[in-house]
């Protein structure tokens, strides 16, 4: 008896929940961006960028996870927060601990974003929350906030 | 006999722990080999998506629309008040986000610098206080005090003059100037790059501009982009 409970326990814990761990908040240069904005061949990139204090940001941050948890073979989320980095640890990686944040988050330490804004597109007007979603054929710019749905839709456009 | 009891319950254990793995797996594949949308449709998406980014606005050389808002000494402000002005340095910001708090000396300092040789900044708070409650008519008069705006600081109340402009963000910098009577759209963007440290800043695009139009110069940037808090 004990047994099955312990096996029916075993089966639930493996089908159900998000089992990947909270995010720990690397902080990245303009090389890092770069980097995260290269197409993957597997997998599609959603980026999202944010910060903590950012309302609109914050309140989209639970979409995002919960898409990297359910497409998580397709899908690749990265979360870059342009908060200062001084504050990564006071601030940024106890947001995410608060928040149980596991997608995959990067901190772009470089204040000039004049610099770095049109690599990441160029008709962005910096102006954040903003979503970029690629694949390695496509690539598609979202200058706003989006609804579950929305962020769904949009990927749904890029299976 | 206990042992083949519990090699049996392994046994349907991991038959059902595959099975679920299994339906798992069965609906990954689902979705990797979901139908590809159609050209058409395809393009169709995309166009749609484009007009979600590009949010209509002044472009450089149109003339902009004057306003008549609330200001927090309590009066009523608009362009047309500034008889003497050759122009104006609007600029679309508040007190909730963290690049307009850093940028606010600054703001003072051009104001102070420009003001007397006629063009005088005019702050406006874009937000809706509904979704940012410090943006509130009420905060922006204690920011105001707190600070010493040496500018008026004015509540776009029905956030109907951003849009006309096509302020996305705060900070969103406009400067204008006059033509006559028409208040000309000459630089769109940010007040410089870098908005921690006014002594690490390398480029200060809004000074560049009002220099230019100070030496009758045409404007060598007139558009500049930083990061900022979307409107809402």
């Amino acid at each position: 008896m004990k047994w099955n409970l312990l096996i029916a326990f075993l089966i639930l814990s493996l089908v159900s929940c998000d089992q990947r761990p909270i995010a720990k908040a690397v902080a990245i240069d303009q090389n890092g961006l770069q980097q995260a904005l290269v197409a993957d061949n597997e997998k599609i990139k959603v980026i999202n960028f944010w910060a903590t204090w950012c309302a609109p940001c914050v309140e989209e941050l639970p979409y995002f996870e919960k898409i990297g948890a359910s497409y998580k073979n397709q899908v690749e989320v990265i979360l870059i927060s342009l908060d200062d980095a001084k504050n990564i640890t006071s601030e940024v990686q106890p947001f995410l601990e608060n928040n149980q944040i596991r997608s995959q988050v990067l901190l772009l330490d470089d204040p000039y974003a004049a610099e770095w804004i049109p690599i990441v597109d160029q008709h962005w007007d910096g102006a954040i929350p903003v979503t970029l979603i690629i694949s390695k054929d496509k690539k598609q710019f979202y200058n706003k906030a989006l609804t579950y749905k929305e962020l769904e839709d949009a990927i749904n456009e890029f299976l | 006999m206990k042992t083949l009891k519990i090699l049996v319950i392994l046994l349907i254990g991991g038959l059902a722990i595959s099975f679920f793995s299994g339906m798992l797996e069965g609906k990954e594949r689902n979705n990797l080999f979901a139908e590809r949308p159609a050209p058409y449709k395809e393009k169709k998406n995309a166009s749609a998506a484009r007009e979600i980014s590009t949010i209509k606005g002044y472009d450089i050389g149109d003339t902009a629309t004057d306003f008549s808002l609330k200001n927090t000494d309590g009066s009523t402000t608009s362009l047309k008040d500034f008889k003497d002005a050759k122009g104006f340095v609007i600029i679309f910001t508040c007190n909730h986000c963290p690049y307009s708090v850093a940028y606010e000396d600054r703001i003072i300092a051009i104001d102070q610098k420009y003001k007397n040789v006629g063009y005088p900044v005019i702050a406006i708070n874009p937000n809706n206080p509904k979704e940012y409650p410090t943006d509130s008519f009420e905060a922006m008069k204690v920011r105001a005090k707190e600070k010493g705006f040496t500018f008026p600081y004015l509540l776009d109340a029905g956030q109907k003059i951003y849009p006309q402009y096509g302020a996305t963000k705060t900070p969103h910098v406009f400067l204008l100037q006059k033509e006559g009577k028409n208040p000309i759209v000459k630089y769109i963007g940010a007040i410089d790059d870098k908005y921690q440290d006014a002594n690490e800043v390398k480029n200060t695009y809004l000074e560049n501009a009002l220099q230019a139009l100070l030496s009758g110069e045409p404007i060598k940037q007139t558009r500049s982009t930083a990061i900022g808090c979307r409107i809402k």
